[in-house]
């Protein structure tokens, strides 16, 4: 009888001791998740950042990177995201294609990352795009766009920079109202790459639609003289120009423009908009360029995000770059990572982060640029534009309307 | 029409010319390929940009510093890197200015930052208009500035007495020091002068567009020019840039801007075949 | 150079010592357990942080032993044939394009498809040896640097004719029904694959031929003077190391899986002057430490730089804001210094070490 009343507490005794454990764990674990082996610890989640930090084209990735680190480090010294602070471990492709694929294993495995944005290289995104799809690393806020790696839609990869497609869309539509042409006849000027023959390709199926026509030509990535480029286009009269490539393909072809006395308008892809650019193109061919943009360089405008940005740059001493469109795109991309890890929850892991993001999210960048949507199916990026200009006498952006004045070019 | 394509072609060629022209006197006189001469354009460039840009000096003496800061270079890297390895086998020493390009890119990017920089020279941007034919005022001023160097080095190594000197060494080391020259001199020598042309070159180059450290590939299309025109001639080296930039601007206009590049690297490979020794080069002779 | 032949031939006249099977023995065994700690990243339970590890992981080694063959290749021309050429980048490109041919376009299987790019490397570098008929040294490397360009500017023709703009892609790379689908298993095919080349290239130097290739490179007109076809051999060799870099170049692109005439780049052509010369002319052992060097030294860099941890001001600018430029930096820094100071190489330098010991050795 005695043995049975002993054995009955004593099991009392152990459940209730372990219902405490149960509850004590649990608590626990609430305040102190972590996954080493995807770079989340009690107090920092690790972020990767995988672009060209030297090299060629380390002039903009690099203040990519630089607004990306800006926007993480403002969010930062608020206390971080659910009380983990973000750290950035960027990594450098060094322009070489086969380093990415080391940085992609350093990241996955040597210094764990939680997720990885940027991916400068397309060379490099084709190569890793089966090893990404296959893994389970999400790519949030992608600097270039490859079919491999977007098409189909993964749950894995976001895009984070202005859309091609309806790029050339909302550029030719702006171009053709505004000169008030009835069949526009457009030129491509490009570098010769892969890309400017898709983005010919973009903008051929835009004029289409106007009833118009368009044709390209090309110069070498180091060009140091157009002459050749800028006869053809004398040739062929367009009504208006667009210019695919680096800095330099612009500088070049709006200063030789200039001297042969041509004053036809030109639109320069998202890229190529940076003070330095105007300002080597000059005060007398430079009214004569726009740039057409999904993002907002700092000072066009006057919204929340502008002046959010503007302050945390001089704070952090990237005056210099506030008004290059590279920075922009790194502070948005930081605040899709960013809201993307808030909808991860406080205990985040690789496949949260995921799971969260593909049942879709819009990034809100309060005015930097249209809200992103990422819907299940479409993870494309940033596609609202608008025409940004320089004012040379008041030394800053213009913006030409708003992002919603272009949506009727988007059909 | 045409006339556009070559004035054009004259214009680049000329700045070619004139790194090229650094290039030989480098090669001729200490006998080493100098890969990074397209970073001394480059770092001209940047040195242009801290001395207008940064430092508002007056552009006469802003020029004076370039060449002055650049020929000083020259001469801190033949003393400390090339002098080390004279009598190394030619691959250490094309392997040792290939690292000193990396270095010296490295040293630009940290100091000057990756952005790009633009330069705003007093230098005249308008436009001559003669008949139908439009010349960059830039490209006179560049072309000009140019064959003026060209012509004052040529007067240099022909009539002077350092001149003299320095051709005496570059033709035979040995016999120079025997003579009693000075030869360490003469070598520094010639690495001032190729770093100071290299430099100006890198000045009009960085005014025509932009300054980045891209510069630098400008700086090696002057190597075929070198050799087209032949490694050991001085006019040789200046005709061949002209020929680079011609081919450069016509080729680009008439058949492809792809095909400009290639048409180059097939002509040297033809000299090479035919004329090793460059057009006006100098038939080596070979000792046992 | 001499030192080395004369001691390979004594090394052959004795007989192994136990020693020489013991650390055979070793180096087998980290060879075979280095992928297992690349990967898991843990040794007996016990993990590793990365910097342990030097920051360096298994793509790495496989591209490593991917570059290495032309490193090997190179050294065979170079320091053994006493050729110089800037073409091996051309020759990568042409193993690159004869299995995009074999490969992505007629679908033959991935051992032909190698076996293919050998042969196409073996024609060009015959057709890229042509010009040493006719000039040598400084000329024959210009040559070989136009070579280059031709090449690389063929590649891009060829990648925006066949294929897409965004590179030429590579399926595929199975033996029989094994699939190269993951680092560890490129690793066991890549491994055995050098050390393959690496005994090829050995054993053809020990040859009458082999040793008929360095009289012409020690004094050419001796060599002639001797009867030796000066002309055939130099010929022979180039085609024999363009046919081993096109393979590199073949399973470089399989490996990336997708390539452009972007990555043959002149800088991709410098790294192999650049291994050979750190390594050491005309050493086989040499080429695989200076390809090691100068693939992992970077990475090992960047490792140690990032430790540097938590500085403010101008420190902190150069440090973090600038750390790939100061990676870069020390690296080129480190070429100069070597180059200045170790003329021979590493493994130059391994030798006389080697030398000075056994020396101290056998006087106590």
């Amino acid at each position: 009888m005695q043995d049975k009343k002993t054995e009955q507490r004593g099991l009392l005794r152990k459940r209730l001791l372990a219902a405490l454990a149960a509850g004590t764990l649990a608590l626990s674990a609430q305040a102190q998740f972590e996954s080493p082996s995807e770079g989340v610890y009690k107090d920092r989640v690790d972020w990767g950042v995988m672009m060209d930090l030297s090299g060629p084209a380390s002039g903009s990735q690099g203040i990519w990177t630089n607004g990306f680190q800006a926007y993480v480090r403002s969010i930062n010294e608020k206390g971080g995201v659910n009380g983990r602070r973000i750290n950035v471990l960027a990594e450098d492709s060094r322009f070489n294609p086969a380093q990415d694929k080391i940085n992609y294993e350093k990241l996955s495995t040597q210094t764990p990352v939680l997720a990885i944005s940027g991916m400068g290289s397309s060379s490099s995104q084709v190569s890793l795009a089966p090893t990404i799809r296959g893994g389970k690393i999400p790519i949030v806020g992608t600097y270039t766009h490859t079919k491999p790696l977007s098409e189909p839609t993964s749950p894995l990869v976001y895009g984070g920079f202005c859309t091609y497609p309806e790029m050339a869309k909302a550029g030719v539509g702006y171009m053709t109202e505004k000169l008030k042409v009835k069949s526009p006849k457009v030129m491509v000027v490009s570098i010769e790459s892969a890309g400017g023959v898709e983005y010919a390709q973009f903008i051929a199926d835009a004029v289409k639609k106007y009833g118009g026509t368009s044709s390209l030509v090309t110069m070498k990535i180091t060009a140091a003289d157009v002459t050749p480029q800028v006869l053809e286009i004398i040739k062929q009269k367009p009504d208006f120009i667009t210019i695919y490539g680096v800095g330099n393909t612009a500088i070049l072809t709006m200063k030789a423009m200039h001297q042969y006395g041509l004053k036809i308008p030109a639109f320069g892809i998202s890229y190529l908009m940076s003070p330095q650019i105007y300002a080597a193109i000059g005060p007398e061919a430079g009214p004569n360029y726009n740039v057409i943009s999904c993002f907002t360089p700092g000072g066009a405008d006057q919204s929340a995000g502008n002046k959010e940005m503007m302050a945390a740059a001089d704070k952090y001493n990237h005056s210099a770059m506030k008004e290059d469109v590279n920075y922009v795109a790194g502070w948005v991309v930081g605040q899709m990572a960013v809201q993307a890890l808030q909808l991860a929850g406080p205990q985040p892991t690789r496949a949260r982060l995921v799971e969260a993001m593909s049942k879709g999210f819009t990034v809100n960048s309060n005015g930097l640029a249209a809200p992103i949507v990422m819907t299940p199916t479409d993870h494309a990026g940033p596609s609202r534009f608008r025409m940004i200009g320089y004012d040379y006498g008041a030394k800053k952006y213009v913006s030409f309307g708003e992002f919603a004045d272009y949506e009727k070019y988007m059909k | 029409m045409f006339i556009q394509v070559l004035l054009s072609g004259i214009a680049l060629g000329s700045i070619y010319g004139l790194v090229a022209l650094g290039f030989a006197v480098v090669f001729k006189a200490t006998d080493v390929f100098n890969f990074a001469q397209g970073m001394f354009v480059a770092f001209g460039a940047y040195f242009a940009v801290t001395t207008i840009n940064l430092l508002g000096l007056p552009f006469p003496l802003a020029v004076a510093a370039i060449i002055a800061a650049s020929a000083a270079l020259g001469v801190v890297i033949h003393i400390v890197l090339i002098q080390p390895l004279s009598g190394r086998p030619m691959l250490s020493v094309i392997m040792l200015t290939i690292a000193l390009s990396i270095v010296m890119r490295a040293v630009i990017e940290i100091l000057y930052g990756v952005q790009s920089r633009t330069l705003s020279t007093p230098m005249p941007t308008g436009i001559f208009l003669v008949g139908d034919v439009r010349i960059s005022q830039l490209h006179l001023v560049a072309a000009g500035v140019s064959w003026l160097c060209m012509a004052a080095f040529g007067a240099f190594f022909k009539f002077t007495s350092i001149g003299l000197l320095m051709r005496a060494t570059a033709d035979g080391h040995e016999a120079a020091l025997v003579s009693g020259v000075n030869v360490k001199v003469m070598n520094r020598l010639a690495w001032a002068i190729g770093a100071g042309l290299a430099a100006i070159g890198g000045l009009f180059l960085g005014q025509l567009q932009i300054v980045s450290p891209e510069l630098e590939h400008i700086g090696l299309l002057a190597l075929p020019a070198v050799v087209i025109g032949g490694m050991q001639s001085i006019p040789g080296a200046i005709i061949g840039g002209l020929l680079v930039g011609l081919i450069e601007q016509l080729s680009a206009t008439y058949i492809s801007p792809k095909s400009s590049d290639i048409l180059v690297y097939v002509l040297l490979l033809a000299i090479l075949m035919v004329r090793p020794w460059g057009l006006f080069g100098q038939r080596e002779l070979g000792r046992v | 150079m001499t030192a080395t032949v004369l001691r390979s031939g004594a090394l052959r006249a004795a007989a192994p010592s136990p020693w020489r099977w013991l650390w055979l023995a070793l180096a087998a065994a980290v060879l075979l357990y280095l992928p297992i700690l690349l990967t898991e990243r843990q040794i007996f339970g016990f993990r590793l942080s990365n910097m342990m590890l030097l920051n360096i992981g298994l793509s790495q080694v496989n591209l490593m032993l991917i570059t290495m063959l032309g490193a090997l290749s190179l050294n065979y021309l170079t320091g053994s044939a006493g050729l110089i050429s800037i073409g091996h980048a051309a020759f990568y490109a042409v193993g690159a394009m004869t299995a995009a041919i074999t490969g992505s376009q007629w679908g033959w299987p991935f051992p032909l498809v190698l076996i293919a790019a050998g042969l196409g490397g073996a024609l060009a570098g015959l057709l890229a040896g042509l010009p040493s008929l006719r000039v040598r040294g400084l000329y024959f490397v210009l040559s070989t640097f136009a070579v280059h360009y031709l090449v690389v500017f063929a590649f891009m023709e060829y990648q925006f004719k066949f294929f897409d703009v965004v590179g030429v892609p590579y399926k595929n790379a199975t033996l029989g029904s094994w699939t190269l689908s993951t680092p560890m298993r490129w690793y066991f095919f890549l491994l055995p694959l050098v050390i393959f080349i690496y005994w090829l290239l050995r054993n053809s130097l020990r040859t009458r031929e082999g040793r008929a290739m360095q009289a012409m490179r020690d004094h050419e007109l001796a060599a002639t003077a001797n009867g030796i076809d000066v002309r055939f051999l130099r010929l022979k060799a180039f085609a024999f190391s363009s046919a081993i870099a096109a393979m590199g170049g073949a399973l470089y692109a399989y490996y990336l899986s997708n390539v452009t005439s972007e990555f043959f780049g002149i800088q991709f052509a410098i790294q192999f002057i650049a291994m050979i010369i750190i390594g050491g002319m005309g050493s086989l052992p040499g080429a695989v430490v200076g390809a090691a060097v100068w693939l992992l030294l970077p990475s090992i860099i960047t490792g140690l730089t990032a430790q540097a941890g938590d500085t403010t001001g101008l420190l902190r600018s150069v440090l973090v804001d600038h750390k790939p430029q100061l990676v870069q930096a020390i690296f080129g820094m480190l070429v100069i210094v070597l180059l200045i100071f170790a003329p021979w190489g590493i493994a130059g330098m391994a030798t006389r070490l080697k030398a000075r010991l056994t020396a101290w050795w056998s006087r106590s």
